[in-house]
């Protein structure tokens, strides 16, 4: 997917204290619609910090996040996905031996009625899982497996099936390539291209930047809380870029 | 484990200690014994279905016999002196429920463990049911109507066996067909993931353990009817062999979780354990025994769901 040019999300002056720590400190940053934005930086640079406060895990110190272009405040996750901003933790937070439609439906499950009653819909969140799976190219299609026989990549599917779930239009992945093997990595970064490919925004930490230089439109640069670069992936090189996370000046 | 003795050996286990004591024990086979096993199997099975409905939500229930005798003094003593039934129903059913809200708020709350908060929960219904009766029993001709509830039949089949369908069946479609019932499980599985997913844990969990309370309530109101008496300590033996039940039940059909028609089948086969053992002439302490044998042994099987209940691990 292009990138529009137009910000879905930005964020203004943007702070984070704990206590004494400065973990963010102003930081403005626009997120395109349609783009694969990653977000790098050293150890301790503040990129988790940053997620926390646009996926509403936590609450800026100071600054201002705006959605669509209107100003918004995340009282929590939960919060922030029924307004299409979701997010895919490191740990993917899914509950192993539950099957992988429970796991895409859980907290939003579908209904139909039975009489007075409203029982769970199963036939079509199955279907509708297993669709999710198809569109992002997994090769596992039956979702009524338990994630707990996944392999890494799989899971990751199942995770961002959740997203699609919600139909959320921004998808935050923090370093979702982390724990994986060579051939897993393949398979989460085809599952971005895919997510990308059917609309999404895609805002990516990552430590590894060939990953980046892979599927990343652009990348912003963090350094000890604040941003010191913001610029398209194109021209650069894996090399390049962390000799920029290193120095945090742009590559000669 | 996996396959199908992963899924259904203790349940097949369960079948042939059955034809065993068909073979051995003498008037085993016999179908009022038969009728017999299933009346008690009907108790345990109600109170270890509220059991499994707090083990779902990741809490444990060590109360739920103690409130059961409980409300069955509290019942009692109301139809004995000669309160409305439909008083005396509600009082039991309220008192169970109550413990288990108090339960709830223990655990979400006041962030005592389950294990040790049911434990107090337990000393404190004791404690009152002892208070209630002045430590005797509550006997006597009861209203008829009342006394039915708990040994009537309906063509044939003990009430009891019937509110025990009831019961499974509720439960069953509860938390196989419903929203919240999912959400009681997502809770047990995996709490934080649910929470981040929207899922009102803590409510789930009080919800757990309340509809264990509510159980024992159950219990209480249909045990007192079935004796018409009621004792401080009557439901105490229930506490094992119902939590036996339970982990038995968890090592069959949905192997490591608790699950309702696996609490029901291991009620029967805990229900035909000590029956049979009578039968044979084995004396009392050896269902005891017994007993013990098949906790340790369930929990082997089935280990990391209840070590999380417990110990938060
Ligand atoms: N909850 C917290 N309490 C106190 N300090 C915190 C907390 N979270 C983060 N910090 C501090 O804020 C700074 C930024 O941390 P952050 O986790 O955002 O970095 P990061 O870029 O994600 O690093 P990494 O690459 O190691 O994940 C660090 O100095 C960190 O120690
Ligand atoms: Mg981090």
């Amino acid at each position: 997917m292009t990138p529009t040019g137009e910000p879905i999300l930005s964020v203004r002056r943007l702070a984070k204290r704990y206590g004494a720590v400065q973990a963010l400190a102003g930081v403005d940053l626009d997120v395109q619609a349609g783009e694969v934005l990653a977000i790098c930086g050293d150890n301790g640079a503040g990129k988790s910090t940053l997620i926390k406060l646009i996926s509403g895990a936590d609450v800026p110190s100071e600054g201002e996040i705006h959605l669509r272009g209107e100003p918004v405040r995340f009282v929590s996750p939960q919060d922030a996905l029924t307004r299409g901003v979701a997010t895919i933790y490191q740990d993917l937070a899914l509950a192993p031996r539950l099957a992988i439609y429970q796991n895409v439906f859980m907290g939003a499950e579908l209904t139909r009625g039975l009489g007075p009653l409203r029982v769970l819909d199963k036939r079509t969140m199955i279907d509708q899982a297993s669709g999710y799976m198809v569109q992002l190219g997994s090769a596992v299609t039956d979702a009524t497996r338990p994630v707990a026989s996944l392999s890494g990549g799989q899971r990751q599917s199942v995770a961002i099936g959740r997203a699609l779930r919600w139909n959320a239009d921004v998808v935050i992945m923090d370093e979702p390539t982390a724990a994986l093997g060579v051939r897993e990595t393949a398979q989460v970064l085809d599952l971005i291209r895919a997510l990308n490919g059917t609309g999404k925004t895609v805002v990516l930490i990552s430590h590894n930047m060939a990953d980046v230089v892979a599927v990343a439109h652009r990348v912003a640069i963090l350094r000890q809380g604040r941003k010191v670069i913001e610029r398209p992936v194109s021209g650069l090189d894996a090399d390049m870029l962390s000799h920029m996370v290193m120095t945090g000046r742009e590559a000669a | 484990m996996r396959g199908f003795i992963g899924t259904y050996g203790t349940a097949l286990a369960g079948l042939a200690v059955f034809l065993f004591f068909v073979v051995a024990a003498p008037n085993f086979a016999n179908p009022v014994n038969l009728l017999n096993i299933l009346k008690q199997v009907s108790f345990l099975a109600i109170l270890g279905i509220g059991f499994t409905f707090a083990l779902t939500t990741g809490e444990l229930d060590l109360s739920f016999a103690n409130l059961a005798s409980l409300a069955a003094v509290a019942t009692g003593g109301l139809i004995h002196n000669g309160y409305p039934p439909a008083l005396a129903i509600a009082a039991g059913l309220a008192l169970g429920s109550a413990g288990g809200v108090l339960n709830g708020v223990l655990v979400t709350r006041v962030k005592v463990p389950s294990l040790i908060a049911t434990l107090a929960t337990a000393s404190i219904a004791n404690g009152c049911a002892f208070f209630l009766t002045a430590g005797v029993a509550f006997v006597g001709r009861w209203d008829p109507g009342f006394v039915a509830l708990g040994r009537a039949h309906v063509l044939g089949v003990p009430v009891l066996v019937l509110w025990m369908a009831a019961v499974v069946l509720i439960a069953l479609f509860v938390l196989k067909n419903t929203r919240v019932g999912f959400h009681m499980i997502c809770t047990g599985e995996a709490e934080e993931p649910a929470r981040l997913a929207g899922i009102r844990v803590r409510s789930m969990k009080v919800l757990g353990l309340t509809l264990s309370g509510a159980l024992a309530g159950v219990t209480a109101v249909l045990l007192t009817a079935n004796l018409s008496s009621a004792a401080p300590t009557m439901a105490g033996d229930y506490l094992l062999t119902a939590i036996a039940a339970v982990l038995l039940g968890m090592t069959m059909f949905e192997p490591g979780r608790p699950n309702v028609l696996g609490t029901l089948v291991g009620g029967v086969v805990i229900g035909v354990l000590s029956n049979g053992l009578i039968l044979l002439g084995a004396d009392y302490y050896v269902q005891d025994i017994v007993l013990g044998l098949i906790i340790i042994g369930s929990v082997a099987l089935s280990a990391s769901t209840l070590k999380k209940a417990a110990f938060g691990v």
